[in-house]
């Protein structure tokens, strides 16, 4: 009977070793990124025309062929400064906020040193001491209103005007997460290789479309940079609400035929990671309205 | 026998493709579901999503799952296909990145098939081409409508004829 075990355990630590540990997967690298905006001046160059939101050259948005350089995507028509859907997310975020922050612990618990609340989104996401991961703003909100005992779901309508609200609060801060060591770096690395692994029915990586073919149509829709874009979530966007960054993932999966994941997902985190580096450097502009 | 019998309902409650199915996959029995946001509320609302998209691999690092090989098939000749069902699927398939004759909004992303006549390729090429484009360009962004399974071969067969009548 030992001799049998013996023998079934060697085969089966065999079987083990014989198991490749990752599977094939089609990756294709780029390790050109700069965990700055104007890193974009080396992949679609169209940074020189968005860099300065005072300078837009209006008459680009208006010209199919030009649009697209001017990244403005938080301005898409029928865009309206003053009046969108967004002005009532701000409202309900700070409504809940006040409520939530009433002994100052919430602010705390989020991160705020001496209750400042300015640059809590341009620091977002970082690593948690009490979650033992990097975590998204949305994550720490969702996490903190817990402790509290109220159920603000990553993604959810409240968690995301919350998030609106404390982002109005730094508008015009530059984005500045530090990718260089640490947790963040390996989010931002694990990021870069998410953002170029090939998933779902139409085996499309991110990149696919948003390096390879930025500038390109896909019927009505042009391709843009994957840089400067996370500086104006979550956002307005008239088919769905309040979209915070990882629904926009999980639309952007949907979109290409692949299964998505949940909200506060390691994997979507680490695309943040790598989406907000990218936007490092570029002022926070909320709250943003995005077409359909 | 009590483990067959425990083993027989372990695989009929078990989806087709549940076992692959990482935990941070957006699905419930199964099934792929999208997120709803609804207007002042803490909680999110999820529906059932119109496709079952968990056949195909994930983001998820839970995800043991590996990319399909890229694939040859060789087609018989002869092609035998519907030209006008050809036409049908192109306009559903194709048209998002390739141009297709009379339409206003042409993609961009892969070559234009206006004229495609012209080029002459062989059709056993062109089925390949849509079955797997990775056989003659690894980092082609073309899906592979055959190996993935989206396309059936007669459907290609169709578009083949489709597009080489293009002129």
């Amino acid at each position: 009977m030992k001799t049998l075990f013996s023998i079934l355990a060697a085969v089966t630590s065999f079987a083990a070793l014989a198991q490749p540990e990752i599977p094939y997967r089609e990756y294709e690298p780029l390790d050109q990124y700069e965990p700055h905006v104007s890193g974009d001046l080396k992949l679609s160059g169209s940074y020189q025309y968005w860099k300065d939101p005072a300078k837009l050259d209006y008459r680009m948005a208006g010209n199919p062929d030009e649009n697209w350089k001017l990244n403005w995507k938080f301005m898409d028509p029928p865009f309206n400064q003053a009046v969108h859907g967004g002005h009532f997310a701000l409202d309900r975020g700070e409504k809940l906020f006040k409520q939530l922050d009433a002994h100052h612990r919430f602010a705390v618990c989020l991160g705020a040193k001496k209750g400042k609340l300015k640059h809590l989104r341009a620091g977002y996401p970082r690593w948690r001491d009490d979650l033992k991961h990097v975590a998204g703003l949305e994550e720490a909100i969702e996490y903190c209103g817990a402790r509290q005992g109220r159920v603000l779901q990553n993604g959810s309508y409240d968690n995301s005007a919350i998030s609106l609200y404390l982002a109005s609060l730094g508008n015009g801060q530059p984005i500045a997460i530090d990718v260089a060591k640490g947790p963040l770096k390996e989010a931002f690395e694990r990021g870069r290789h998410l953002f170029h692994t090939r998933v779902g029915a139409f085996n499309f990586s991110c990149s696919s479309c948003h390096t390879h073919n930025i500038g390109k149509r896909l019927r009505g829709n042009v391709i843009t940079t994957p840089y400067g874009d996370a500086a104006h979530y979550p956002v307005y966007r008239t088919q769905f609400v309040l979209q915070s960054l990882h629904l926009r993932f999980a639309e952007c999966n949907l979109d290409t035929r692949t299964q998505p994941l949940l909200p506060g997902s390691q994997p979507y985190t680490d695309l943040e990671v790598f989406m907000t580096a990218l936007t490092n450097g570029y002022p926070i502009s909320v709250p943003a309205e995005r077409d359909w | 026998m009590r483990f067959t019998l425990v083993g027989l309902i372990l695989l009929l409650a078990t989806p087709a493709w549940g076992v692959d199915l990482p935990p941070d996959a957006s699905v419930s029995g199964g099934k792929t579901m999208a997120a709803k946001v609804i207007v002042n509320s803490g909680r999110l609302a999820w529906t059932p999503y119109k496709r079952d998209l968990g056949r195909w691999l994930t983001l998820s690092y839970q995800d043991r799952r590996a990319t399909p090989e890229p694939t040859p098939f060789e087609m018989k000749a002869p092609t035998n296909g519907d030209a006008a069902r050809g036409k049908a699927l192109a306009w559903q398939w194709c048209i998002t990145c390739h141009t297709l004759p009379g339409d206003d909004w042409p993609g961009t992303v892969g070559g234009p098939m206006a004229k495609y006549k012209q080029f002459k390729h062989p059709d056993a090429l062109v089925f390949q081409q849509i079955f797997d484009a990775r056989i003659f360009n690894p980092n082609t962004v073309m899906p592979a409508y055959g190996t993935f399974g989206l396309l059936a071969e007669q459907d290609i067969r169709d578009l083949v004829a489709y597009l080489q009548n293009l002129e």
